[in-house]
């Protein structure tokens, strides 16, 4: 186990100075001449410009560049937005909390709820429950999440008006303590329960497939010959082997509710990065996008070292 | 009677699904008694599993049917209820599946598993009585008591079944069925276990179900044996009298299909043709379009015919209307 653990880690490691190598060879094959434009479109000294690129180290060899630029990267320094003429950094950090929180909500809902709908429905295969959960996960596997998104506001908002459908927070109010929690919890019904429900199918099929699959499985016949009780043998067998395969779709589908958040930030004016993306991307403010989609690679990098370890630890097989 | 510990009557197994009906084992007829050692023998697809899952009664409901009766102990497995099987579920009556190799859980140690096992009739144990027994039967099948402590995957196949085993024998069972358990065994590893199993047999006052397709294990180590032919027992005896003189014609193809026992080297021959396809009922004797016997009755069903020294044989060379 430790040997894998270290094997994980140093690979993560690896895959986060790829992403960190990818995002500045984007910076450096995008269009334009950063000398040009300190110096001005007019003038053209040769002189000035040797002085500017010893100043920025852009006569420097590539590679010496990279690790400078990893070197600021490290120390939180991702640039400066041309849009807001702020520090990306600065901006990320700002809406980062907001799109953890509204990310990990949603991804661990999904999961505990898609999977016990899985598993309710291969123990009851074929009965009424089986069908409808299977119905409801197909019906909900065919809608595009924004639009989802709108049905629930005009339902819960514009027809029923018991939730709110913009931002986090109520603007008009200023809330502290246990009634700003509230509040939140309130504002993250609705995109919430829209990446939930747009999730769910996915936790559903592998849950339902996964069990049903480690029910016929010969070890499960053993124990059913032993007059080990089914609830036992369900407990303890089915479910922890059932489980493992549910633990990878986790990692994936964390990675994807994070690079595919933002459309649903958008739709309900979540102040979370995924607005400063669109944002971003509208008004080619290329520096904050480099730095948001950096910030996005880490991030999966790191779930993924996550959901592995915890994988290993349920799967004896894997530590090798 | 009391001797008596299996007594299967005019058993049948079929596997029912949407489109047809599967006859996997007709009108079964045999008994055990205590300290025998049964070997069911027969080419692949004969339903030698199938016998041994339905008398265990490990087949889904839904989708087999199974009539005739079963008696075990004086308790007849085909109706008794669910609760009545567990009290004699690995107490009396264990398993060694052919697909030992599956037989555990991945990702549970073998050491959990024992436990969980032996925890289902015995709920107070604590680890470390079981640890003892549990490293006792490891001996017996040949392992290290380090085995107890590493997952399956850790294991080869062989060592596997040898696990599997050492489970099987966990309570003492009087009746211990083993479905092609030393299958995935080298011939020198089979033998010892093998004898291992007929001097606990002794020991445990404990009677054994052999399937295989290998002659020389039921030589060696059973005292009757069962020749099963698509889902029929063709003939039944005492080891001794049907492998020094077969009399059902499938059988005498089964041995001359083996390498001879006492090591003389013979051409080896095998059975013309294929099994039937054992979801259409058929009127005659099931093996006629293989039997070079074959005459005109045989378009009749067989009778079970009884010879001496409790053996039959389901043909119509031996007896009925010529
Ligand atoms: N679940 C099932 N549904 C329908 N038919 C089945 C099913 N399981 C087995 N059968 C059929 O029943 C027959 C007997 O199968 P069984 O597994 O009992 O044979 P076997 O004698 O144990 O063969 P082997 O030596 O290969 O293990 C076969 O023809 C098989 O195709
Ligand atoms: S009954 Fe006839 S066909 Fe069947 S085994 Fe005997 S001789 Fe052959
Ligand atoms: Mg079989």
């Amino acid at each position: 186990m430790k040997r894998y653990l270290f094997k994980r880690l140093l690979t993560g490691l690896l895959t986060i100075v790829i992403a960190f190598v990818i995002n500045f060879l984007i910076i450096n094959l995008a269009p334009g001449d950063p000398i040009k434009t300190l110096m001005g479109k007019e003038s053209d000294d040769p002189v000035l410009r040797a002085a500017l690129e010893e100043k920025y180290g852009l006569n420097k060899p590539l590679h010496i560049q990279f690790f400078s630029y990893l070197k600021t990267a490290m120390r939180g320094d991702l640039g400066i937005s041309i849009i807001y003429n702020r520090p990306v950094a600065d901006m990320i950090a700002e809406k980062l909390p907001a799109t953890i929180l509204l990310v990990l909500t949603s991804g661990v809902l999904s999961l505990i709820i898609g999977t016990a709908m899985g598993i309710v429905a291969a123990r009851k295969e074929g009965t009424f429950i089986d069908v409808l959960f299977s119905g409801f996960s197909y019906i909900l596997n065919s809608m595009p999440s924004f639009w989802l998104g709108l049905m629930l506001i005009i339902i819960f908002s514009t027809v029923l008006n018991i939730l709110p459908t913009y931002g986090m927070t109520d603007a008009r109010a200023s809330y502290t303590g246990m009634a700003y929690v509230l509040d939140v919890i309130k504002h993250m019904i609705l995109p919430v329960g829209t990446l939930v429900l747009i999730e769910i199918p996915m936790y559903y099929r592998i849950a339902k497939s996964s069990v049903l699959q480690v029910t016929n499985e010969d070890y499960i016949l053993t124990l059913r010959a032993t007059g080990m009780s089914e609830k036992k043998i369900f407990n303890k067998y089915i479910f922890r082997n059932a489980i493992l395969p549910t633990v990878t779709i986790f990692g994936i589908s964390l990675a994807y509710l994070i690079t595919g958040v933002s459309l649903i930030e958008t739709v309900f004016a979540w102040p979370g990065t995924g607005r400063l993306v669109l944002t971003a991307i509208n008004q080619r403010d290329y520096p904050t996008l480099i730095g948001i989609y950096l910030i996005m690679s880490v991030s999966i990098a790191v779930v993924m070292i996550v959901v592995d370890i915890v994988y290993a630890i349920l799967d004896p097989r894997i530590r090798y | 009677m009391d001797n008596v510990i299996l007594d299967v009557r005019n058993f049948n197994v079929t596997y029912v699904n949407k489109y047809k009906k599967v006859y996997a084992v007709k009108d079964a007829n045999f008994s055990i008694n205590r300290g025998d050692s049964l070997g069911i023998v027969g080419e692949s697809g004969s339903g030698k599993s199938t016998m041994a899952m339905a008398l265990l009664r490990l087949l889904p409901e839904k989708s087999t049917e199974i009539s005739g009766s079963a008696y075990f102990l004086g308790k007849d497995l085909v109706k008794l209820s669910e609760e009545e099987l567990k009290k004699l579920r690995w107490k009396e009556l264990s398993v060694v599946f052919q697909k030992s190799m599956n037989s555990l859980s991945p990702v549970h140690r073998i050491r959990t598993q024992v436990e969980d096992i032996y925890r289902v009739h015995n709920p107070k144990a604590t680890r470390e009585e079981i640890a003892e027994r549990f490293i006792h039967l490891l001996k017996l099948v040949n392992l290290s008591d380090r085995v107890y402590n590493l997952y399956p995957h850790e294991l080869s196949g062989g060592m596997l079944q040898r696990v599997s085993i050492a489970i099987s024998l966990i309570n003492n069972p009087k009746l211990l069925i083993m479905d092609e358990a030393t299958t995935a065994l080298d011939v020198v590893t089979q033998g010892q276990i093998l004898d291992e199993v007929v001097k606990m047999e002794k020991e445990m006052d404990m009677t054994r179900i052999m399937i295989t397709h290998d002659m020389s294990v039921v030589a060696t180590s059973c005292n009757k044996v069962a020749v099963m032919y698509a889902g029929e027992i063709m003939e039944l005896g005492y080891v001794k009298d049907v492998l020094k003189k077969p009399m059902h014609p499938y059988t005498k193809g089964l041995m001359a299909s083996f390498p001879s026992l006492k090591g003389k080297k013979e051409k080896l021959q095998s059975i013309g043709g294929f099994l039937p396809d054992l979801s259409k009922k058929y009127e005659g004797c099931i093996f006629a379009p293989r039997c070079s016997s074959a005459m005109d009755i045989c378009q009749k069903k067989p009778p079970v015919i009884e010879m001496e020294n409790g053996r039959t044989v389901r043909c119509h060379l031996y007896g009925g209307e010529r």
